[in-house]
């Protein structure tokens, strides 16, 4: 158990490592949430439309176009000189791969989903409502169940001629339940609802985070192995 | 249980790519010590071969036994055994030498590293390389940072894929030492390559693969070496 824990460590250690030196993937996410914000400020017009009432929509998807950007380059680093398959031909289990993977880019998303958060609430002057924990908690659970999915289906694509460009058309149908529940909570937090009423939401998203993280780690082997 | 002496038994290994067929009902018994080169043209099925060696790629048909155990795919503790050097050296190029090599050598759960990884590093002459990074690498280098790489975990089994494309003679010196420190530690090897000089340097047994047959193996005590290259295009023309 240990060696396994170790393994999945090393793995976000390395991830995280080539993260800082090449910048690539929080640098693209980062600006693009910043710039999401900054484009949806100018295109809604506050005059009819009130931005408390549209923010968590935009919020979430902006979430998962950005959160796309950065998790789907998560094997192209793996994928020069065959890196990949120096880890795949060690002996750490394939959840394990799967699991260091995702962890790593939850690691990375996470800031962005705050930064997300922090863009809308400085552009549209949002209340973030009287339970700001319980919507970062939001938050949390779903980019973890975001890169579980999106981790699987990046190493379905990569191994594909159309790389990247097939990762939004496989992971799109099936981020449906998040959006709805995570949306939900997030509105309603911020609008002041009570906290009981966005408990079943916030379950949701953590039975969402949970099933896809054990579907991960068990489909993972058939996606990269030969 | 009696012990075994061969340290990769593989009976029947074919290998499909849909209709193509790239390695043909191959045989192949290795005992401790046995430095196999594989020659071959472009296409004759050598990688393919190495790769379900190495258990990198699944058979169509036929096993892989390591030390008597058959590969399990859904297991990995066998892949302890087995060190892979391909013409990819499976290095992230903005980790340090060192780094990609702590990396490796806490998936395979080494624990000395620390005393380790100096060492390896001194043997393919990267010391004062330790803590660059291996963009900053030459071809070579880096060769032979994925030479210190495959063999870090002290496998029994040593897998080559063309070790010396692109190296410069220097570089080939070092790979050729190393190679020869493990014929002579007594490790098992499995070379391919198109360079029959070097390639029979090392070899204590030599085979040509063919349209995915190995046409032709034995020792090279049988292997007269001045004429090799003669009778390699005589079996590989058929």
């Amino acid at each position: 158990m240990s060696l396994y824990l170790s393994q999945i460590r090393v793995i976000v250690w390395k991830d995280l490592l080539l993260e800082f030196r090449t910048r690539e993937r929080i640098v693209a996410m980062g600006a693009f949430a910043v710039l999401s914000g900054v484009l949806f400020n100018y295109s809604l017009d506050t005059a009819r439309v009130a931005p408390q009432d549209v923010a968590a929509g935009l919020i979430w998807m902006t979430l998962v176009f950005g959160g796309l950007l950065g998790v789907g380059r998560t094997f192209y680093l793996e994928a020069q000189d065959g890196a990949m398959q120096g880890v795949l031909m060690s002996p750490a289990p394939k959840d394990a791969v799967y699991l260091g993977k995702t962890l790593a880019n939850f690691t990375l998303l996470f800031p962005v989903a705050l930064l997300v958060l922090g863009v809308f609430w400085l552009f549209f002057g949002l209340d973030l409502g009287s339970s700001p924990g319980m919507l970062v908690l939001a938050l949390a659970l779903g980019s973890l169940g975001f890169v579980a999915l999106s981790t699987l289906f990046a190493a379905v694509s990569s191994g594909t001629h159309m790389g990247e460009t097939l990762l939004p058309i496989l992971v799109f149908p099936l981020l449906v339940p998040m959006v709805i529940y995570g949306a939900g909570a997030t509105g309603r937090i911020m609008v002041g609802r009570p906290v009981e009423e966005v408990t079943g939401n916030i379950q949701m998203l953590a039975a969402f985070a949970l099933i896809t993280l054990a579907a991960g780690a068990v489909l993972f082997r058939f996606v990269v192995e030969d | 249980m009696e012990a075994t002496r061969s340290v990769i038994e593989a009976r029947g290994l074919v290998r499909e790519y849909g209709p193509v067929v790239a390695v043909d009902g191959v045989d192949l018994v290795l005992d401790e010590g046995e430095f196999l080169v594989i020659f071959g043209p472009n296409g004759a099925g050598k990688s393919s071969l190495l790769g379900m060696l190495g258990g990198a790629l699944r058979p169509t048909h036929g096993t892989v036994s390591i030390r008597g155990t058959p590969l399990d795919f859904s297991d990995g503790d066998w892949r302890r055994r087995v060190g892979v050097l391909s013409h990819k050296g499976f290095l992230y190029a903005h980790l340090t030498a060192e780094e990609n090599l702590r990396f490796y050598g806490r998936l395979f759960g080494l624990r000395d590293l620390d005393e380790r990884i100096p060492e390896r590093l001194a043997r393919v002459g990267l010391t004062n390389r330790a803590r660059f990074e291996v963009r900053q690498l030459s071809h070579g280098m880096r060769q032979r940072l994925a030479l210190a790489r495959a063999l870090l975990h002290d496998p029994d089994l040593v897998l080559l894929d063309e070790p010396y494309t692109g190296l410069d003679p220097s570089a080939a010196s070092v790979l050729r030492d190393v190679l020869r420190e493990l014929r002579d530690g007594h490790r098992t090897v499995v070379m391919v390559t198109h360079n029959l000089t070097e390639g029979l340097k090392l070899a204590t047994r030599v085979a040509i693969q063919v349209a995915g047959r190995l046409a032709w193996e034995g020792p090279t005590t049988e292997v007269d070496r001045d004429t090799f290259d003669t009778f390699y295009h005589e079996v590989v023309e058929g």
